[in-house]
């Protein structure tokens, strides 16, 4: 490209060299061809008012003071010479001529010496010469120069990327020149890239250690129960009951993995989210009525305000997992003759799904670590579960843009908070 | 009825094929996916069943095959990804239901029986009979013995699922897609309320109990 454009920068100049000399040697030339002609009508004028003496006088006169001398020859009718006068050493190839024929006969030729124009031609030549030499010096260096200026933030960044494929170090960064150009633009989008890849990178990994952590207690008391099982004297019955625990705990095993990789996925930014608009009030309808007989069963009231006409963007079925987590715990929570109140209503400009329960209540020293994968508070633990629930609730929640909050006071039971980017009021 | 199933995993196998030969199926078993594409091409099955991952020739391309060569038996794929994405690539290729591993093999069996009545058209039964037990699916009427049982809606719902499915064992998970609609697994043990509702009404004023618990594994009516 650089040398492709030195190339026509160089031809190009070369080519106004040219037409300079062209022209300028073909201006001399017609300058020369007018001093002739002028000449010549300046003799014709003399002969006719003065004849073949006045003229012989006039060239005898002017040859000695002019300060060049013209070639001029006179012939008669018959073609024989009258007048012959020249510059000293004149040839006949280094003249430029011109003639008249006179009303006589009379052929009066006059010729110019083009010594000194070609002399002149020949200086001017090298000039130019040298001219375009410096061009070409000056096009091919300083195009050079350029290109190597504008090419190296570029090869910086082939530097780096080829070493961080090389050497699997997603950390390596390229350094701005700080010059605010579309290379510096380019660099730090590039930098911006390599950072989300490794976020990306870092939270597989994570939750892969995680995932490989949290599965090791279900998978211990899989096998002990199996093993303890086998080790002890054969009894069909306890085989069953080992059996059966076994299928109980592998579905908790699976569910365990699900749910994690669900959480992994919603906090690293992989979880796919088919988003369409969802009217919150259809997302509480279908929980509420999944803990329905639940609740009912055990006392508890589930009571449902929601306003149809709350609309958020997001992923219909996480959504509703999302709700049906918080009322899941609230309804496990809450001690016979509660209430668990879930509601949906706009608050400016956020989309608010509330689960309000009259439960146990959280700590106040707990509250922060409810969100963590696997926590089970002092309180919970008598319950079941795999305390996996409000991880997952944050996870989707924030994958989805919103923010989940909790108020709890001991005893008196707890208040969760979902707060989405409201869509549009439909 | 004949069943071909195409899965590389030995134990899984063997545990698929011992249940489909207990319930009734005459079940030939391939290893790979050559060998089960030339079966399913050599030999007219009423079901198949397709593991993904599989040598020689994958699972979707093995469906593909069989649909290119104008074969419509119908297929349960069965698969250890359980993205949306790989059920919907599996759908598209030609297979007519989906299963991610682990699953239940009461689960498996009732797919299976589904793929068969759509595949057959048997006609729909507009009532549902079990023992004394009787479900009319026109007038959501339900008696026991002659006497009428006033069921809720989902009660009815979880009946009926268990009636269509009499004699073999459903688990909580079924139960939660089919009555509820629901694909997660909540904490709270939701069906079991639902089940011990149904007993209440079912169960409770009768003698012989017909809606059995098998623990581990799911509820069966008997």
């Amino acid at each position: 490209m650089a040398a492709w454009y030195a190339t026509l920068f160089v031809a190009g100049s070369i080519a106004i060299v040219v037409l300079t000399y062209f022209l300028t040697a073909v201006s001399l030339e017609q300058r020369d061809q007018q001093i002739i002609h002028e000449k010549l009508g300046e003799y014709a004028l003399v002969y006719e008012r003065g004849g073949i003496g006045a003229l012989t006088d006039l060239v005898r006169a002017q040859q000695s003071t002019a300060p060049e001398r013209l070639f001029v020859r006179v012939l008669d009718r018959g073609s024989e010479t009258v007048v012959l006068s020249g510059p000293e050493g004149w040839r006949p190839e280094s003249l430029q001529m011109a003639s008249l024929r006179l009303g006589d006969g009379t052929l009066v030729e006059v010729g110019k010496s083009t010594d000194a124009r070609e002399d002149l031609l020949a200086r001017f030549r090298a000039v130019l010469g040298l001219v375009t030499l410096s061009i070409v010096v000056i096009a091919l260096g300083g195009g050079l120069l350029a290109t190597q200026t504008a090419i190296a933030p570029i090869r910086r960044l082939i530097d780096a990327v080829s070493r961080i494929i090389r050497t699997g170090r997603t950390d390596a960064r390229v350094p701005l020149a700080g010059t605010g150009d579309a290379i510096d633009e380019l660099t730090s989008l590039f930098n911006a890239m390599l950072d989300k890849i490794e976020a990306l990178v870092r939270g597989m990994h994570d939750s892969l250690d995680n995932v490989s952590h949290d599965l090791r207690t279900p998978l211990t008391r899989l096998r002990g129960t199996a093993e303890t099982a086998l080790a002890a004297r054969p009894d069909p019955e306890r085989y069953r009951e080992a059996l059966a625990d076994c299928v109980e705990e592998s579905d908790r095993v699976l569910v365990m993995l699900n749910t994690l990789m669900d959480i992994s996925e919603a906090e690293s930014g992989a979880m796919p989210l088919q988003r369409e608009p969802v009217r919150l009030a259809d997302v509480v309808a279908r929980a509420v009525d999944l803990y329905h007989d639940a609740a009912e069963a055990k006392g508890v009231t589930l009571g449902a305000a929601a306003d149809p006409a709350v609309v958020v963007s997001g992923d219909r079925t996480r959504l509703e997992q999302a709700a049906a987590n918080l009322i899941d715990n609230a309804v496990k929570y809450t001690p016979a003759g509660g209430r668990v109140d879930v509601e949906a209503a706009r608050e400016g400009d956020r989309a608010i799904l509330r689960v309000r329960d009259t439960g146990v209540g959280i700590p106040a020293g707990e509250q922060p670590l409810i969100w963590n994968r696997l926590f089970r508070g002092d309180t919970s633990r008598a319950e079941r579960g795999l305390g996996l629930g409000l991880s997952l609730v944050k996870a989707i929640v924030q994958a989805h843009g919103g923010t989940v909050d909790v108020a709890s006071e001991p005893a008196r039971g707890s208040s969760f908070t979902v707060a989405l980017p409201i869509l549009s009021p439909m | 009825m004949r069943a071909l199933l195409i899965e590389d995993d030995k134990t899984i196998a063997e545990f698929v094929v011992r249940g489909l030969r207990e319930a009734g199926f005459a079940v030939d078993h391939e290893a790979d996916g050559e060998a089960g594409l030339e079966a399913a091409l050599r030999q007219p099955y009423d079901v198949a069943i397709v593991d993904l991952m599989l040598p020689r020739r994958d699972g979707l391309s093995v469906i593909d095959a069989l649909r290119k060569r104008g074969k419509t038996t119908p297929v349960l794929i069965l698969s250890a990804k359980r993205s949306v994405d790989d059920r919907v690539k599996g759908l598209q290729a030609g297979g007519d239901d989906y299963l991610t591993k682990p699953f239940a093999f009461s689960e498996l069996q009732a797919r299976v029986q589904a793929l068969l009545r759509r595949a057959t058209r048997s006609p729909e039964p507009t009532t549902l009979t079990v023992e004394d037990l009787v479900l009319d699916l026109l007038s959501r009427r339900v008696s026991r013995g002659g006497t009428a049982l006033d069921l809720r809606p989902r009660e009815f719902a979880l009946l009926e699922y268990l009636m269509r499915n009499a004699g073999k064992v459903v688990s909580k998970t079924m139960i939660l897609s089919h009555v509820w609609d629901y694909q997660f697994d909540p904490q709270t043990n939701i069906v079991d309320v639902l089940v011990s509702r149904l007993r209440e009404k079912i169960d409770r004023p009768f003698e012989r109990k017909l809606l059995n618990t098998v623990r581990g594994v799911g509820y069966v009516l008997r």
